[in-house]
């Protein structure tokens, strides 16, 4: 009877192991090529002028519908960002008639497991492969096996270190980014306009220090900030990207300083914990908060007055870039060394502009 | 007849290894009938290159389960020994020098670990918690919160080198394995690991220095926590403060799951070894069937479950353990 029991447990264990597989099957063929046209982006003045920058750096343009495999390495899609790009890679994929495979880190911080997802993908048989690096080491040893099978990588985002590249080794075969400083140092500087004349108590919130877009926003923010006397920057601190920790800061941030005047968060997540936490100390009227990204939700928290502003690069855009980016790097064509993509501010005042934006 | 049932038990003593091995070669007959990139050389070395992290941090954490205990410290340990290399190296010091420092952390939090629980019978769930916490603690003010990049190429050889065709942390996970499992298996330390968790008292009133003992068996624990450390560190050629973060969990599901009794006494290095390929081999194949990383979260959190239920089940089926009586 005991041995029974075991038995039991055996066969369930197996079950299930092969429910997963069987998932699996499923899952890979969601990627073919669509039966119905891709659905048009809306057409939005704003979203086309976006584009047109970013693809003015890339012509002349590659072949398009060869269906060419390419493999898309993210951060994490336990981030609404990360989950945003990954909607519009595919829509990208679609409308330029190649075929994409969306992957990513289980969550915001383990390096470890990225570059582990990035092995994988080496092993299969992409032609190209887009990343976007949680740290800028820790992709190096996948790169270097992507270089060895002939898979061209891209870096769209956040960047890789160069140095470390070529150390071990290993090169990138394009890049793709927004400049972070900038994003940085736009929003710090609607927020001390938005401050006015007499000036005030402000605080940066940081993603993962050591990071990419973190480090880079920081840098923008804190030069704005440091450049004009009235303004007062009293804490930067790193919240790990993540919604809780942000708002535990915020909370602590007013305890300490109760008449702070505006935050700036490394993205919008952080943000609207901000902004949460200030409402519920009673204490969100005056004071201005800040993210990066525009997410569908930080749209939503603008449009009903709950967050100050955004920064914002079209998704669509940028993943269609990336996706012709690395389709020129695999037919053999000439790319230039860095593509840039244009940014917008969007704020209470312009949030209709921005409405369809995507 | 009486040989028989001999056997039988002797295959019950082997059971989580059998079934371990089986589900092993069920997985990988699938995953290569799902995908054909799952079975190539450059795979596999993948997997075996992935799992060597958690097969050097596990060994320690068998030891450390076969006296009954647990060790929470590990990641965190892991993450200080990996800062303190990087610290060190950045200082000017040679590359084996900052290794050894960095491993010298490690080992030191397991004594400190070791003593409290040993010397105070504290509570090792209690003990080790608190040292995960402060551990971490050390490693972001050293760190100051950002992580350390850019290494020399002699101490990077440790994560991604080569020798032959296979890394570094492969073979240090091969040679430690079986360096564990002959001193689990074969000698005096071994025998009293197994016997602290088995019966702490009879060691006790049989004139063993059982507290010396419990704490050499925290330090080792610490000590390949700070090899996994080194195997991070240089890998990823960056030092975080943040590295090895739950790590403690995947090497105490490997533990259980390649069937060491949490209730002590019981262990087997084979198991451990084993259990690390197979999550390992999930991770790895539940990627290359592009299976979102929420699932792979889920996955292994059922594997563990299961495995625990498997540990419950045979612990009942053992010998000298019997049924649960009402005064337990």
């Amino acid at each position: 009877m005991k041995r029974c029991k075991g038995l039991i447990t055996v066969l369930l264990l197996g079950a299930f192991l092969m429910s997963i597989v069987g998932c699996a099957g499923k899952t890979t063929t969601k990627q073919e090529p669509p039966a119905q046209a891709p659905k048009a982006p809306v057409a939005d003045s704003k979203v086309a002028e976006n584009e047109k920058i970013l693809m003015d750096q890339l012509q002349p343009l590659p072949k398009l519908q060869q269906g060419e495999k390419i493999g898309i390495l993210v951060i994490t899609l336990a981030n609404p960002y990360w989950v945003s790009l990954k909607d519009s890679y595919e829509r990208a994929a679609q409308e330029l008639g190649v075929t994409v495979e969306v992957m990513a880190a289980p969550t915001e911080n383990d390096a470890k497991s990225q570059l582990e997802t990035l092995q994988a993908m080496v092993a299969k048989d992409y032609k190209g492969l887009i990343v976007s690096p949680i740290e800028p080491f820790n992709l190096v040893p996948g790169v270097l096996a992507a270089n060895k099978k002939g898979i061209k990588v891209v870096n769209l985002g956040p960047g890789i270190n160069v140095d470390a590249l070529t150390q071990a080794g290993a090169h990138l075969d394009g890049r793709i980014t927004v400049n972070f400083e900038e994003q940085g140092e736009k929003a710090a500087q609607y927020i001390v306009e938005k401050i006015g004349k007499e000036g005030g108590k402000v605080a940066i919130i940081q993603g993962i220090p050591g990071a990419g877009q973190s480090e880079g926003r920081t840098t923008g923010a804190k030069r704005v900030f440091e450049s004009i006397p009235r303004i007062e920057l009293i804490s930067i601190q790193p919240a790990n990207w993540d919604r809780n920790t942000a708002y535990n800061i915020t909370t602590n941030l007013l305890q300490s300083n109760p008449d702070i005047k505006g935050i700036f968060c490394c993205n919008d997540v952080m943000a609207l914990a901000a902004t949460d936490a200030l409402t519920a100390a009673g204490k969100r009227d005056g004071r201005y908060v800040f993210g990066v990204d525009f997410t569908n939700e930080a749209k939503e928290a603008i449009q009903a007055g709950k967050l100050d502003g955004s920064i914002a690069y079209s998704m669509d855009a940028y993943a269609k870039a990336g996706i012709i980016l690395a389709l020129k790097t695999i037919q053999g064509m000439d790319v230039p060394k860095q593509v840039n993509s244009p940014l917008a501010v969007v704020t209470k005042e312009n949030i209709k502009e921005y409405e369809t934006w995507h | 007849m009486q040989q028989i049932k001999r056997w039988l038990w002797s295959w019950n003593e082997q059971f989580s290894q059998i079934l371990l091995g089986l589900i092993l070669i069920i997985m990988a007959v699938l995953l290569h009938h799902a995908s054909p990139f799952f079975m190539t050389w450059d795979n596999w070395r993948n997997i075996l290159d992935q799992s060597a992290l958690l097969v050097i941090v596990s060994l320690g954490m068998t030891f450390v389960i076969c006296t009954s205990g647990i060790d929470l410290s590990v990641g965190a340990i892991a993450a200080l020994s990996g800062v303190c290399m990087a610290l060190a190296m950045h200082a000017g010091l040679s590359v084996e020098l900052s290794i050894c420092l960095g491993l010298a952390a490690g080992a030191a939090v397991g004594v400190f670990n070791g003593l409290l629980i040993a010397k105070l019978n504290l509570s090792p769930f209690i003990v080790t918690l608190a040292a995960m916490s402060v551990t971490r603690g050390i490693a972001l003010i050293l760190t100051k919160g950002i992580p350390i990049y850019g290494f020399p190429v002699n101490f990077t050889w440790w994560g991604s080198g080569h020798i032959g065709s296979l890394n570094p942390p492969i073979l240090m996970a091969v040679l430690l394995g079986l360096l564990a499992a002959l001193v689990l298996n074969r000698t005096k330390l071994g025998y009293y690991t197994l016997a602290l968790g088995g019966n702490e008292e009879a060691l006790r009133r049989s004139g063993v220095a059982h507290k010396t003992y419990k704490t050499i068996v925290y330090t080792i624990s610490g000590l390949t926590a700070a090899v996994g450390g080194l195997v991070i560190t240089a890998r990823l050629n960056t030092a975080e403060p943040l590295a090895g973060w739950m790590l403690e969990l995947d090497a105490i599901a490997a533990v259980v799951l390649g069937g060491t009794d949490m209730k002590g006494g019981r262990g087997s290095i084979t198991g451990t070894i084993m259990a690390c390929l197979l999550l390992g081999m999930l991770r790895n194949g539940l990627t290359i069937l592009n299976i979102p990383s929420y699932y792979q979260q889920l996955t292994i959190g059922l594997i563990i479950l299961a495995a625990i239920i498997i540990s419950e089940l045979r612990l009942r089926n053992a010998p000298g353990h019997g049924t649960i009586t009402k005064e337990d």
